[in-house]
C-alpha cells in the first residue's frame, strides 16, 4: 500500500492555534498503522493566506487539506484511508 | 575581501568561590560616530560586595573620562580621591585597565595594579610603541602605565585581573601562580588551533582555564577582557514576504551571498526561498520532544537555518532586552541568539507584506508587526550587545 502523506503547518498563525500537539502526531499514531503513515512538518501550508482566517490549525492528509486539525481528527481520517485501501 | 573593519569587544568573568558579587567589573562602549571603542576591567579592594562597589565604581568614572578624553592624571587622581575608604584596611582602593581603540587601528592601553595587558598578532607578543609612566602628587604609590601602539586587522589585546594571572598558586607547579607567560603561552595554542576565535570565545576560554587551575574553584574574582579587530561576520536574517511578490526573487536571491550566514524567520519567507532557490526545507521532528514552546527549528538545504517567523524573533528580542540565560530560551531562539552571538554585523532584510490572519483578534496581542519586532531587536543589539545593524525593507 502506498504510504499516507501526513503534513503538518508550523506557521505562526496554525502554531498559535493548535498546531503544537501536532507535532508529536509520529508517536501518537498507533503502532499498527505507522508503517502506512510517514509524517512530516512543513513551514507553512499557506493556508492562513486565503482569508480562512480562523480555520487553523492545518493540516494536509494525502494531498487533501484539513482545516481545524486535531489529533482524533486526524486519527479519523487515516483510518478511513487505511480502511478503503483495504 | 571585504575592507571593512569591526572591533569586537567581549568579557568572561567568575566570581571567587563563596561570594555573591564579583569583585571585579567592566564597561565598555562603542562610539561609532567616533569609529571608536573603549573598555574598562577594574579590580576591587577584596572580594564580595564591596570590591564590586569599588570596581563598578572606578569603570564608571573611567569610561566617562576616557570617553570625554579628559586628562590622564587628573581623571586617575578624581578616581583614586572618590573611592570610599576601606574600614579595616584604612586605604581606597582598586587596580584597572582602559583600552582606547580606533578603527584605523591606534590604541592606547592604560594601566593602574593589573596585570600587564597582552597584544597578540598572530600568535606574537607584540610591545608596545610607546610607554609612559605617570606618577600622581596625591598617590605617590600609585603608578600610572600608558602605552600606545597600532592594532593590524586580526590583531587582539588581553587585559585581565590578577583572578588569572594568579591561579593555580597553591599548586607545587605553580608556586607563583599561572603568571604572564602561563597566559600568554594558554592564548597562543588556542590561537594556534582556533586562528580565527572569536573575542566571546577566547575571553571565554582563558577565563575557564584560569578556573580550573584550581579545579573548578576561584580563589579570586576571575576577569578576561578581548578586544579584536577583525573583518566583521556578517549574519543575514530574512524575514517576512516581500511587499511586491515580484520582488520574491531579488529577496530569496540575498539567502545565496554576502553573509557569513544566514537565517530565515517566517513559514512564508521559507517557502518563498524554497521556490525560488529550488531548495527544500528538512524540519526533524525529533526536535520537537526538545523545542520548548516554540515551533522547532530546521535547516534549508544549502542555505542555513530556518525557524517560524514573529514568535521565534519576539521571544529573540525578549531574552536578550532581559538577559536571559541562553539554555532557558526555547530550541529556536537560542539557536538565533547563538548565532547573533557569533557575529558582528547583524543584516535584517524585511519583507513587509502583513499576513492578515496575524491580526485576527483571537490571536494573543504580543504578536506584532514583524517591523517592530525587528526594529526593537536592532536597538537592542546596537546598545546592549555592540552589533552593528542593518534593516532593509522589501
Amino acid at each position: 500500500m502506498e504510504k499516507i502523506t501526513l503534513e503538518i503547518c508550523c506557521g505562526t498563525t496554525c502554531y498559535m492555534l493548535g498546531a503544537a500537539p501536532l507535532l508529536k502526531m509520529e508517536s501518537l499514531i498507533p503502532k499498527e498503522w505507522k508503517e502506512d503513515v510517514d509524517v512530516s512538518a512543513v513551514p507553512c501550508l499557506g493556508e492562513c493566506l486565503s482569508n480562512k482566517l480562523c480555520n487553523a490549525p492545518y493540516v494536509r492528509i494525502n494531498g487533501k487539506i484539513m482545516e481545524k486539525a486535531t489529533v482524533e481528527k486526524i486519527l479519523d481520517s487515516i483510518q478511513k484511508i487505511i480502511k478503503e485501501k483495504q | 575581501m571585504n575592507d571593512e573593519l569591526f572591533i569586537e569587544m567581549e568579557c568572561q568573568q567568575f566570581t571567587k568561590t563563596g561570594q555573591f558579587a564579583c569583585g571585579d567589573d567592566y564597561q565598555m562602549l562603542t562610539m561609532e560616530e567616533e569609529n571608536r571603542s573603549i573598555a574598562v576591567l577594574s579590580d576591587g579592594l577584596g572580594s564580595g560586595i564591596k570590591a564590586n562597589i569599588l570596581a563598578n565604581m572606578t569603570t564608571t568614572m573611567a569610561l566617562r573620562f576616557l570617553q570625554h578624553n579628559s586628562d590622564l592624571l587628573q581623571s586617575v587622581e578624581t578616581i583614586m580621591d572618590s573611592l570610599p575608604v576601606c574600614e579595616v584596611r584604612k586605604i581606597s582602593y582598586s587596580t584597572f585597565s582602559m583600552i582606547d581603540t580606533r578603527l584605523g587601528g591606534k590604541t592606547q592601553v592604560i594601566e593602574m595594579g593589573n596585570p600587564r595587558y597582552v597584544h597578540l598578532r598572530g600568535l606574537q607578543d607584540i610591545p608596545a610603541q610607546k610607554h609612559q609612566k605617570i606618577a600622581s602628587k596625591d598617590w605617590p604609590d600609585r603608578e600610572v602605565d600608558c602605552y600606545e601602539m597600532r592594532m593590524e586587522p586580526g590583531d587582539r589585546i588581553i587585559v585581565c585581573s590578577d583572578g588569572v594571572t594568579q591561579a593555580g598558586l597553591g599548586r607545587k607547579e605553580y608556586k607563583f601562580g599561572w603568571r604572564r607567560s602561563g597566559e600568554l603561552e594558554f592564548m597562543q595554542q588556542i590561537i594556534r588551533d582556533y586562528p580565527n576565535i572569536s573575542a566571546k570565545d577566547l575571553a571565554r576560554s582563558i577565563a575557564f582555564e584560569a578556573q580550573s587551575l584550581n579545579f573548578g574553584k576561584c580563589i579570586d574574582d576571575i576577569s578576561c577582557l578581548v578586544v579584536y579587530l577583525r573583518h566583521p561576520r556578517i549574519l543575514r536574517i530574512l524575514t517576512g514576504p516581500p511587499f511586491h511578490k515580484e520582488h520574491d526573487r531579488i529577496f530569496a536571491q540575498l539567502a545565496e551571498s554576502g553573509a557569513n550566514e544566514v537565517i530565515i524567520c517566517g513559514g512564508t519567507t521559507a517557502n518563498i526561498i524554497q521556490r525560488e532557490l529550488r531548495t527544500r526545507v528538512n524540519i526533524d521532528l525529533k526536535l520537537v520532544k526538545v523545542c520548548g514552546d516554540l515551533p522547532p527549528p530546521s535547516d534549508m538545504v544549502g542555505i542555513g537555518l530556518v525557524t517560524e517567523g514573529i514568535l521565534t524573533l519576539s521571544r529573540v528580542c525578549v531574552s536578550l532586552e532581559d538577559s536571559v540565560d541562553v539554555r532557558k530560551v526555547p530550541l529556536a531562539a537560542r539557536e538565533i541568539i547563538q548565532r547573533i552571538e557569533e557575529h558582528d554585523i547583524i543584516e535584517f532584510d524585511v519583507g513587509t507584506k502583513v499576513n492578515e490572519a496575524h491580526q485576527d483578534p483571537n490571536l494573543p496581542l504580543e504578536l506584532e508587526l514583524r517591523r517592530n519586532i525587528v526594529k526593537r531587536l536592532g536597538k537592542v543589539l546596537e546598545k546592549k550587545y555592540r552589533k552593528k545593524v542593518r534593516i532593509n525593507y522589501y
